[in-house]
């Protein structure tokens, strides 16, 4: 299975990883409000969890820079991360979470964006790595159980098989166990 | 702007992430000793959290099958993961047996049948 099967859910979870707030934060459940100060992060935000990454980037771009707290600015460029690995700007994308990661290296979901972009762009170490780091943060979180399997099909891609046994002897040895 | 706002969909696109398994490739071994005879066999789906996971296992799974080919009274027999134990059920419920003509007793004894859900590696193909 190759990492393109995965790229419309890349694209998908780019946003939805990008529409989640910062950090400081890394427990399982982070319900914290997105920059209710700055409502350009907040919008890019609910853009990027629509699909619409050149709005998402152009309105967290514009919220970074009025953005004064540590935790706006770390959320602002994690949501820029995804939205610009959504446009395909990986790069660019790499740099955003590299920012976000140096504000808190304790956000969990910006391991996760970073670790999204290490897999399109076929880093596959850096992927583990991050993945495995956000496991850490949050052992729990679905997003990375998603993306441990991306990096599977991606090292170590498998189909599944399913023999039906019907014969007797089989039968007859498998009750005997 | 609340993030908790956020997580429904997240739970949804997971959801339909899970799900896109392939096809499983089946493999159906018999040596014609069964009183009954195979007439459509539906193979189980392969558990997405299994294949996420690369988890491997067996399911034996045993039942009695009425005059007209349908499988009731399904148990499992003998598994080695639970996660592999539903779609087997579901599987033998949904296979058929060919019919017993009128006149030949349904015989009591069990039918038993046994899924191994495999995981091959692709790489280099």
């Amino acid at each position: 299975m190759t990492i393109a099967r995965f790229l419309p859910l890349l694209m998908l979870l780019a946003a939805l990883a990008a529409a989640q707030t910062p950090a400081g934060q890394s427990g399982a459940v982070a319900k914290t409000v997105i920059g209710p100060g700055n409502a350009d992060l907040a919008d890019g935000a609910a853009a990027l969890r629509v699909g619409n990454a050149e709005d998402g980037v152009r309105l967290t771009e514009r919220g970074l820079m009025s953005a004064t707290s540590r935790r706006d600015r770390v959320a602002g460029y994690s949501n820029l991360c995804a939205g610009l690995a959504m446009l395909g700007r990986l790069d660019e994308a790499l740099q955003a979470c590299n920012r976000a990661l140096e504000l808190d290296d304790g956000y969990w979901r910006c391991y996760s964006n970073r670790a999204l972009v290490y897999l399109k762009q076929e880093r596959y170490p850096e992927a583990e790595r991050d993945i495995s780091m956000g496991e850490q943060l949050n052992p729990n979180a679905r997003t990375l159980k998603t993306l441990r399997a991306m990096y599977r099909d991606a090292v170590d891609p498998v189909s599944p098989s399913i023999i039906i046994d019907d014969r007797r002897e089989t039968a007859a040895g498998d009750a005997g166990r | 702007m609340r993030a908790d706002s956020y997580w429904l969909p997240a739970v949804l696109l997971l959801c339909a992430a899970s799900g896109a398994a392939d096809e499983p490739r089946v493999t159906h071994l018999e040596d014609g000793r069964h009183e009954r005879v195979p007439l459509n066999t539906v193979a189980p789906a392969y558990p997405s959290v299994a294949r996420r996971e690369r988890i491997e296992g067996d399911v034996q799974v045993c039942f009695n099958v009425d005059r007209g080919g349908r499988p009731y009274r399904i148990a499992v027999r003998t598994s080695t993961n639970r996660v592999f134990e539903k779609p087997a059920i579901r599987a033998i419920r949904a296979s058929r047996y060919q019919p017993l003509p009128e006149g030949q007793p349904v015989p009591a004894i069990k039918t038993c049948r046994t899924f191994r859900f495999r995981l091959e590696s692709t790489a280099g193909n």
